[in-house]
């Protein structure tokens, strides 16, 4: 499939475009909610393709409240390193901001007020954390999101949404200006409807950044690989559905890739280490929402310290309240070795042994257990069990590998998506395996606004 | 988890819960740290990563940069008297 930034930027575009862009905008998310603000001064903008970014990612001057009511009303006095850079590239022009599950804590996207709607049929799950991200990314035809994910925020909800998700090598892309779950795991990426607009937008965004010491990694290579692996730990959670239909995936892929499988026994662990260290480093990252400093003004001047936090802290929504205690709990003297320490010794495993195996081919996988879940199926799960559906985004995430998602069937009318993911820094190589998957597979999509 | 060590993490964690929250969270929260009871079993070593990859130590030169949008940033905080208004102490 072709470069859609290409092709916008050298068509013939009428003089209202854009204003008659952001009017069917508007329309379309009053049904689906991916964008929680729409920046009406893009309808000034001149031969430029319209980027969005997760309401986690700060933007000067506009509300950026990372899902949460705590944010509320905060306004950023500077842009997010990301965002400075695709405003100072002449080919993008800023859209406006997508909505997410509260502070990035969610696999579904409900765990928000106004959670987006999956575009191929609203009853179903958007996905999360970056939903709205993805939503938009399936609303509009010419556009790219800068999304970000901690543990499969942009490979989930791009899946569901039928459209392509990059997660870059952790540290290649700056983090600052990015409001943090867990900065050990925290990585912006994109969304977009082909591999060639996610590799154009993540060289216009990449590279050293003074204002994060972690954005360490300035040397992304082209690898590309012969071998294609199935890990045993990890393919047995799929469901009886996934697994038919990827099945199906690798006898394509095999006519092109050789294809193995593999054992990684650590990868048993791996849900439990990332939300032991997400939720331990997640719990710090939101003590400074304390009622006075970032967004939600909580107004008892003459309350005591402990009482004035307390009252203001009660804002948070109930996925976050879980992940503060628990949080705060695994950090506790008497039981960090038992959960915090551990979990990061079997990240330093898993790093190990999945670098290995990277360093011969690539790592392929369904990107959920499961096919689309319909909304009201994601409120009866428990916390466990929603956590389990990360089994294959987590391990990548835990160990810093890029890995993208990207479209591979339609079943009853939904997509279905599989996750490829590399060695660290050979992230092009990775971006490139999905686009020579374009040239042989046709994307669906239901929408097109912005069509010319 | 008991009670006692439960109400410990909601004050060192500066939280408040009704009854009805309280109830629902202490429950999911026993599940959870069942399901991460499973790590004890992993024979991991001692060899702690605290990033996925290897940062560098950087300097930078010693000098003071004026951050330029002070007024911006001051308006996303009440104001008494050009002073950010806080708790007691």
């Amino acid at each position: 499939m072709a470069s859609h930034i290409k092709e916008f930027l050298g068509a013939e575009k009428p003089g209202d475009y854009y204003s008659a862009l952001v009017e069917q905008l508007k329309k379309a998310n009053g049904e689906y909610h991916a964008f929680n603000q729409i920046d009406g001064s893009v309808a000034d903008a001149n031969n430029a393709v319209p980027f969005s970014s997760k309401a986690n990612i700060c933007v000067k001057g506009f509300e950026t409240t990372a899902g949460s009511k705590m944010l509320q009303g905060y306004v950023p006095p500077f842009n997010a390193t990301v965002i400075e850079r695709m405003l100072g590239d002449d080919r993008f022009t800023f859209i406006g901001e997508t909505g997410m599950d509260e502070f990035g804590f969610g696999t579904f996207g409900t765990n928000t007020e106004v959670p987006a709607k999956n575009a191929f049929d609203s009853g179903y799950a958007a996905g999360g954390s970056s939903s709205g991200a993805a939503v938009a990314t399936a609303l509009l035809k010419y556009h790219v999101a800068l999304s970000e994910s901690t543990g499969g925020s942009i490979s989930t909800p791009a899946a569901l949404n039928g459209v392509v998700g990059f997660t870059p090598t952790y540290g290649s892309v700056s983090r600052y200006g990015l409001i943090d779950y867990a900065s050990s795991l925290d990585k912006i990426g994109v969304m977009a409807r082909s591999g060639e607009d996610i590799r154009i937008v993540f060289d216009a965004v990449r590279g050293r950044d003074d204002y994060d010491t972690t954005c360490a990694v300035q040397d992304i290579r082209d690898e590309k690989k012969k071998k294609l692996f199935v890990i045993e730990e990890l393919n047995q959670y799929s469901d009886k559905r996934i697994h038919s239909h990827f099945e199906r995936l690798l006898d394509t892929l095999g006519e092109k890739y050789e294809i193995a499988t593999k054992s990684i026994g650590v990868l048993g662990s791996a849900v439990e280490s990332y939300y032991i260290i997400a939720m331990a480093e997640a719990s710090t990252n939101l003590a400074k929402y304390n009622g006075y400093k970032y967004g939600l003004q909580h107004i008892e001047p003459n309350a005591r310290y402990n009482e004035f936090f307390t009252e203001a802290r009660a804002n948070f929504g109930v996925e976050a309240k879980r992940r503060i205690i628990l949080g705060t709990f695994i950090r506790s003297e008497s039981v960090k070795s038992r959960y915090y320490t551990k979990a990061l010794s079997v990240r330093s495993m898993i790093i190990k042994e999945m670098g290995k195996v990277l360093k011969e081919g690539f790592i392929i996988s369904p990107t959920l257990p499961v096919t689309t879940p319909r909304v009201s199926d994601v409120k009866k799960l428990t916390p466990v069990q929603e956590y389990a559906m990360d089994i294959f985004t987590v391990p990548p995430s835990l160990g810093g590998f890029p890995h993208i998602t990207f479209p591979y069937q339609y079943t009853d009318g939904m997509p279905i998506g599989a996750q490829l993911v590399g060695g660290q820094a050979n992230d092009y190589a990775v971006i490139d395996f999905a686009t020579e998957w374009e040239s042989e597979f046709d994307y669906k999509y239901k929408h097109n606004i912005g069509s010319l | 988890m008991d009670e006692q060590e439960f109400d410990r993490l909601l004050k060192v964690a500066r939280l408040k819960l009704s009854e009805s929250e309280k109830k629902t969270i202490k429950r999911d929260i026993d599940e959870v740290i069942r399901y991460f009871d499973k790590i004890a079993g992993v024979a991991a070593g001692d060899d702690p990563s605290y990033q996925p990859i290897r940062v560098p130590t950087r300097f930078r030169e010693d000098r003071v940069i004026p951050f330029k949008d002070v007024e911006l940033l001051k308006k996303g905080s009440k104001l008494r008297e050009g002073y950010i208004i806080g708790p007691k102490l």
